[in-house]
């Protein structure tokens, strides 16, 4: 049979380890001595409370709460004294802007509610690049509007701290410095803003000694370099992946991090998803180090260190006929993916995360070689958000310490917590005569400065953008400040002499620079359409010349192998040109760099998570407490090691005689604390046993031990940037080829990880569900077989085995269908649930207990690469071997599935049966309905949900003071964010997905109005919304038109735990490996 | 509704729907005036008196009184009220100064007035209007309370009890004064006279079985009416009488009267509650609604008015002498009289544009409240019996046409009522 593949979430559970069964065998993790504590005389008088000051109370507050109920409430109604025109109390309006935090880049709707911006959503118009996708960390910045951190007014040094000071006052001073100034710089992250360089450009006309250098956390400098020594042009390309039918990947995390990450999910979800009518999918190769979200969504996965990764190029490169020696790193491996590469005719692409121009300049060879560029990349649409200059930055060091620079102005950058050890920033800071910060917090490089001019946040700012060619963004306001803070760009200006107000400079620049390439000739026309719409495509600057089959002329010739094909050039229309003072490469240089690196014992990746990301968010709670998709970890960061090196290493204190097999007692408590060192910078940090990760490798994520905002968020983790390092081509090397680690310190570090929380049981096909694309090519039914069941009347199919009557559902059937298959995992549902449906945030201590309030989660779910099938073909193994292989954690490349499960709002709930007082039961149109009023907190249902996904308040999140710091909605600002449309649930009730039923009441409104049913696509919830690979579909299963209804009918459908016979609305897809071997298997 | 056209006469009271102004005369035609004075009046108070007073005062326009002396004769007048622009475009020089006069407001354009009608409304404007008498002179103002406090009976009640206590009182010293007389006859030296609580527990103690009784009605009397009292807590409404409701009737920044604007004036409850259709929320009318009509309107004859409509000018900002927002806003803080707990979703929209209800249903008969109070329960046994009771309105309405269908055929004729399409379901109302 084919239901032998044993999936478990983590090493616990598949190691039926102690603390995993009693994790999952009682509901709530912690153990309540309520017994122990009343039966215990002397403890009873020792707690401050007795049992007769317990009576008084019992007394006193009913007699309180009684009286107080009596009490006439005055509710006050205060009304606009003059209504703004488009606002309509509780109707929500939505405005087109664009988030742009010199890392991730989104065009966005932010929908409003009485002037008040409470989510953000995709912009769907076709000329956004994220095409109406965004991911987690989009969806999140909107809690970061409402931080009561964020910084009131412009602040000036005062002794150790820092006092807000007047902006005339602030002006005045920072101006006659500016003035005395011997050499100024401004150090910004990429700006994509033509508006802000002219006003940056501006400021240099006033004070001449000004130079902006570029400096991005997360540097692309080495891609930008490789590109100048490859197509005479520092550029990034546009990646077409949905042109691709092979995507290998060199350690490119390009569906959370690398690049433009929405777009690319967007667009791998369209080569990757199947149906009846198309049974072809792209295939996907990932080379990688770490286990990343991209990484986990491979078909093939390759472990390699990070010294090996340009071996694999130059293996790859020699493999479609580069010219170069194959070194002998995965040799078989590497000759079959260039093989694959090859066969693709063209419709293939490498793509590379590492930040070294020679393995840069390597991967541009193989992209030539295998016809890329032109159909998977796109050199004549240069993508400009990547813009960091390491070069630069490293030359403004030296300039600083010669003192020929001595006043910075730091823009959206933060050097004080990502420059490396090496780069010698922190002393150079310290020689500066004058520094400023635009930022909008007091950041760790904010404190460090003389005078903070904190700059709008976003939802409060104009702005405009040009991410790639020809491409037009404007950022609208959607509020007006919260504080008094004000545009960076106005500071700018107003120190160069120019009053003009930040709106009308912008307007202007378009004014003057722009219409004339777009469609409109009168520029009120143009301007309000493209503030309405948030994008607009303008004709070229330039006639492109696309494709030029000749080098451009000038250019350094790299290329010294005879077999080199003609490059294809860059087009001349290129409207921005990216600063890029690096230099080139050649491609012999790169070939014997490559040839000859060597690793230490231990090498280190420092990478984004694809929450945290490089940092710039990481106050933001919904942000934290979203689990890590791959480890599960909530408000935390860690080293990732091998299991097999941790056993090695003997941490957590136990050995195990096979040394393979390792018991993780402890692990989903408390971990190991390591002392790691890295380029002469040392960090101690808990051990995290990753699966997946490269054997000898280790990883950790930027973006922690932050300082400057609470107490809660500066005490996670640490700060790993300083361990980055220069390499010799001059750029930032986010891989450390050795590392020093110690054996255990002795420290353990208590852990909030989710991966074994709310655990279902049977950890086999009832859950997962998956099959090779071969099998599925010959069988619609391939992975899926129909459930039956044993009764008097014979084998009959599950469905119609039911102890209940089918109820009518006459006006609607809602259902969501989730397509494995096209889920990466990224997360992004689960903070827009947050965020839609004002889910609490409940901090690492609740965590830690199970007690995450998370109405969706996404199951990560590992499985072996042993099958039976596989094991009786070839005969290699015993019963017994087999049986514990299929067991064996495949601790260097499990085989990762993501299952995004939310309440299955089962037809015939078990949990509506439970309830005493009927607190949650059935709508007509199929909706398990959670009225919170009714409920008296029994948690019977959720003892008696099969699928975990209840929820239970045990604290009054929002008031109660434990949650400070933790729950944005403690204070009145951050309320200002929660939905007014969905109750706050107080303490001691149950909650769960409510399929965003305000939504469904919402739409049908509407339709009703309109007087006719409504149309497929018009309702939506919001992890639908917000998936940015449409794994999720929602509609209505009566109307037989909905993609839902025709998903239904598929043949890949399947429902959870189908044979319980609960009889879900939500349904999942096959998941589908487009793998040769049966490793996915029947 | 009587007193209206008495309201209207005496106090320059206007029915406020759209703006009018007229600056010309012809030859008066006096054989017209009984009647044309009359419909004059009307058609002045219809179309003109929100921007123009029929005396001298100046309003958004010029005051028409001797208007007719003004104005360039021949048909001038009846081009003007028809379309002012065109003859201001034409040139026409005092046309341009009154244009210019007042700020370059534009008149609306009557163009469906008829000749007799301006002549009418003119004739009535140019003779002016009497000023209305100050405030608390002799005329009875017909707009405020009209109806009689019920007669209180629980003060009726009081009353007796007093004079019942008194009555024992003084029946237990005339018996204590006859035992002591008897005593003295029979030569038995005098009772000491017990205080009444010992003597009261004396006879308590003697007569327990009546005591008890007494008790038991007590505790299951107080029971009882508890259980009934703990039913209107939070509810501010009981059924004393069925139809009627004690409501929460709460005193208001503003003393506005629902009955004079809504009632007597019948302003449509949309004007000012203008998002009644489009939102989850009828909404309390923003300031600047209010000031449509009383930028003009400063004044009634009501007791109080003037006072009260300063308030607003307060509000908004609103210099009437300068008749310009020159001051600071300060938003009205209104009391909130139906309320909803946080975690019920009622919509407006929903009941008023889908189901067709009246805002009666819910609100009472609003338009006889000098004072808004909640008249209606608003609990949520009477907004299920309602979805209970009331038939959907599926008629015309494309979004049921296959449901209704479905449910004909399923309740065989019987009318389809909300709860019946699910509408008592908890996740309507509550998420």
């Amino acid at each position: 049979m084919a239901n032998e593949t044993k999936y478990w979430k983590g090493l616990s559970q598949l190691n039926n380890e102690k603390e995993f069964s009693k994790k999952h065998d009682s509901e709530f993790a912690e153990y309540i001595p309520v017994e122990e504590f009343i039966g215990n005389k002397s403890a009873m008088e020792d707690s401050s409370t007795n049992r007769r000051d317990f009576l008084k109370f019992l007394g006193f507050s009913t007699v309180a709460a009684t009286l107080a109920a009596c009490e006439a409430p005055v509710t006050k109604a205060v009304p606009y004294v003059n209504r703004p025109e488009e606002i309509t109390p509780g109707v929500a309006n939505y405005y087109a802007s664009t988030y742009f935090d010199g890392n991730d880049y989104c065009s966005v709707l932010v929908k409003t509610r009485e002037g008040r911006p409470i989510k953000i959503e995709g912009n769907d118009s076709p000329d956004a690049i994220n095409m109406g996708a965004t991911n987690a960390r989009v969806q999140a910045s909107v809690l970061s509007l409402y931080d009561s951190n964020r910084l009131k007014g412009a602040m000036m040094k005062s002794g150790n701290g820092h006092s807000e000071v007047k902006w005339e006052d602030a002006d005045e001073k920072i101006k006659a410095r500016l003035a005395q100034a011997k050499g100024i710089a401004i150090v910004s992250s990429t700006i994509i803003s033509p508006s802000t360089k002219q006003a940056i450009a501006e400021f240099k006309g006033k004070y001449a000694s000004t130079r902006h250098v570029t400096y991005d956390a997360i540097s692309y400098a080495g891609m930008l370099k490789a590109n100048l020594s490859t197509f005479g042009a520092a550029m990034i390309p546009t990646y077409r992946l949905d042109n691709a039918q092979v995507i290998v990947s060199l350690g490119a995390d390009f569906l959370a991090n690398w690049i433009s990450p929405i777009e690319h999910a967007r667009q791998y979800s369209k080569v990757r998803k199947v149906s009846k009518d198309n049974r072809e999918m792209a295939k996907h190769y990932q080379f990688e180090t770490i286990l990343s979200l991209t990484g986990a969504n491979a078909d093939e996965r390759f472990n390699v260190k990070p010294s090996q990764l340009g071996q694999v190029a130059l293996g790859l490169l020699a493999g479609v006929g580069g010219g170069v020696s194959a070194p002998n790193v995965l040799s078989k491996e590497v000759a079959k993916v260039a093989e694959s590469l090859k066969a693709a005719n063209g419709k293939a692409v490498v793509l590379c995360g590492s930040n070294d121009p020679a393995v840069q300049l390597v991967v541009n060879q193989i992209n030539q070689k295998i016809g890329a560029y032109g159909s998977t990349i796109r050199t004549d649409i240069p993508d400009y958000t990547h813009q960091g200059d390491d070069t630069a930055v490293a030359k403004l060091v030296e300039y600083i310490n010669s003192g020929a620079v001595d006043t910075v102005i730091f823009y959206n950058s933060n050097p004080a917590l990502s420059a490396p050890k090496a780069l010698g920033f922190e002393s150079a800071m310290g020689k500066l005569a004058t520094r400023i910060s635009f930022a909008g917090w007091m950041d760790e490089t904010a404190s460090k400065c003389d005078f903070v001019c904190p700059d709008h946040y976003y939802l409060e700012a104009w702005n405009d953008h040009n991410p790639r060619n020809n491409h037009y963004n404007l950022q609208q306001p959607a509020i007006r400040p919260l504080f008094k803070t004000r545009h960076a760009q106005e500071s700018l200006l107003t120190w160069a002499g120019n009053k003009t107000d930040w709106h009308t400079y912008i307007a202007n620049y378009w004014k003057n620079n722009l219409i004339g390439r777009s469609k409109f000739g009168d520029f009120s026309t143009f301007w309000n359409k493209s503030v309405h719409d948030g994008v607009v495509v303008l004709a070229p600057a330039v006639a492109p010349v696309v494709e030029d089959p000749k080098p451009a002329a000038g250019k350094p010739v790299t290329d010294t192998t005879a077999t080199a094909e003609p490059v294809v050039a860059v087009t001349n229309s290129a409207e921005q040109t990216i600063s890029f003072t690096g230099g080139t490469i050649t491609l012999d240089a790169a070939v014997s760099q490559l040839s000859v690196v060597k690793g230490g014992k231990y090498e280190l990746v420092i990478y984004q998570k694809t929450g945290i990301g490089n940092g710039n968010q990481s106050s933001n709670p919904w942000l934290q407490e979203m689990p890590d998709p791959i480890s599960k970890i909530t408000w935390d960061n860690y080293i990732t090691m091998n299991p097999a090196d941790v056993a090695e290493k003997k941490l957590f204190g136990v050995e195990d005689g096979s040394g393979m097999m390792v018991r993780f007692d402890q692990m989903e408590d408390e971990l190991d604390v390591v002392s790691i060192k890295a380029n002469g910078y040392e960090v101690k940090l808990p051990v995290w046993p990753q699966p997946g990760q490269t054997r000898g490798t280790v990883g950790i994520a930027v973006g922690y031990g932050r300082k400057g905002y609470n107490e809660v968020i500066d005490s996670l983790g640490q700060n790993i940037y300083p361990a980055v390092g220069l390499n010799a081509n001059g750029t930032m090397s986010y891989e450390v080829f050795d590392v020093a680690i110690s054996d255990a310190t002795g420290e353990r570090h208590p852990i909030a990880a989710t991966q074994t929380h709310h655990t279902l049981m049977g950890r086999n096909k009832d859950i997962i569900r998956e099959t090779t694309l071969a099998e599925y090519k010959k069988d619609e039914r391939a992975g899926n077989p129909l459930n039956t069941l044993h009764t008097y009347k014979g084998e009959q199919m599950v469905e119609n085995v039911t102890l209940w009557n089918d109820f009518e559902r006459p006006n609607h059937q809602w259902a969501l269908a989730i397509d494995l298959n096209a889920c990466i995992g990224c997360g992004a549902c689960v903070v827009a649930c947050n965020a839609e449906n004002n889910v609490s945030v409940v901090g690492k201590e609740e965590v830690r207990k199970s007690r995450e309030m998370h109405w969706m989660r996404i199951d990560r779910y590992f499985s072996s690469d042993t099958v039976k099938e596989k094991v009786e073909e070839t005969g290699e193994m015993g019963t017994m071997a087999m049986y514990r292989s299929m067991e064996n954690p495949s601790f260097d490349n499990p085989k990762v599935v993501f299952q995004p499960l939310m309440c299955q709002h089962c037809n015939h709930a078990p949990c509506e049966t439970v309830c005493p007082v009927l607190a949650t039961n059935h709508s007509s149109e199929g909706l398990n309905q959670m009225t919170y009023n009714r409920c008296v907190g029994t948690r019977y249902c959720a003892n008696n949900c099969p699928y975990k996904v209840r929820r239970f308040n045990w604290f009054n999140y929002v008031e109660y003071h434990r949650f400070k710091n933790i729950n944005p909605a403690q204070d009145d600002l951050g309320r200002m964010v929660l939905n007014p449309d969905v109750t706050v649930r107080s303490r001691g009730v149950m909650e769960k997905c409510s399929m965003c039923v305000q939504r469904i009441q919402a739409g049908k409104l509407e339709a009703k109005k309109a007087g006719v049913r409504p149309k497929d696509g018009s309702i939506n919830t919001a992890c639908a919304q917000s998936c940015p690979t449409n794994a999720i579909t929602f509609g209505d299963l009566n109307d037989q038109q909905s993609k839902v209804a025709e998903m239904e009918q598929d043949s890949r459908k399947y429902e959870v735990l189908e044979v319980i016979g609960v009889k879900p609305s939500v349904f999942y897809m096959t998941k589908i490996w487009n793998r040769e071997d049966e490793n996915a298997h029947l | 509704m009587k007193g209206l056209w008495h309201n209207v006469q005496s106090t320059r009271f206007v029915v406020l729907l759209s703006l009018a102004i007229t600056l010309l005369v012809s030859s008066p035609i006096s054989a017209q005036d009984g009647a044309a004075a009359l419909d004059g009046k009307k058609l002045f108070k219809t179309n003109c008196a929100s921007c123009h007073y029929a005396s001298d005062k100046k309003g958004t326009g010029p005051g028409l009184k001797g208007v007719l002396g003004r104005i360039p004769d021949g048909d001038w007048k009846y081009r003007w009220v028809r379309n002012s622009q065109e003859v201001i475009k034409s040139g026409d020089a005092y046309a341009n100064k009154i244009f210019k006069e007042f700020n370059n407001s534009v008149m609306t354009n009557f163009g469906s007035l008829s000749d007799a009608e301006i002549d009418a409304i003119l004739t009535y404007a140019d003779k002016g209007e009497t000023p209305p008498p100050p405030p608390g002179g002799a005329v009875v103002t017909v707009g405020g309370e009209a109806k009689q406090e019920p007669v209180n009976n629980t003060f009726l009640l009081i009353i007796v009890l007093v004079l019942l206590i008194i009555l024992i009182a003084v029946l237990r010293f005339a018996k204590i004064n006859l035992k002591n007389a008897v005593n003295e006859k029979e030569g038995r030296p005098d009772e000491p006279a017990l205080p009444f609580l010992d003597a009261a527990r004396k006879w308590m103690n003697e007569n327990k079985r009546i005591v008890a009784v007494i008790g038991l009605f007590l505790v299951g009397g107080l029971v009882v009416n508890g259980w009934y009292m703990l039913k209107d807590v939070g509810v501010y409404a009981h059924e004393e009488k069925p139809g009627e409701w004690k409501g929460y009737k709460p005193s208001q920044p503003i003393n506005f009267s629902h009955k004079i604007h809504a009632g007597d004036n019948g302003i449509d409850c949309k004007y000012c509650h203008s998002t009644v259709e489009k939102s989850k929320t009828a909404s309390i009318p923003s300031a600047n609604v209010c000031m449509n009509c009383h930028k003009v309107i400063s004044e009634t004859a009501n007791p109080g008015s003037k006072e009260e409509i300063a308030k607003i000018y307060e509000a908004v900002g609103f210099d009437p002498a300068a008749n310009a927002y020159t001051k600071p806003q300060k938003p009205i803080r209104w009391n909130k009289v139906h309320v909803l707990p946080d975690h019920v979703y009622f919509s407006h929209q929903q009941h008023v544009v889908v189901g067709k209800q009246e805002c009666e249903t819910c609100h009472g008969n609003v338009k006889e409240m000098t004072v808004a109070e909640q008249q209606r329960p608003l609990t949520m046994g009477w907004c299920i019996n309602c979805h209970r009771e009331t038939n959907v309105a599926m008629e015309d309405n494309g979004y049921y046409t296959e449901l209704h269908a479905k449910m004909k055929e399923k309740y065989k004729g019987q009318p389809i009522t909300v709860s019946m399409v699910g509408g008592i379901e908890c996740a309507r109302c509550h998420y």
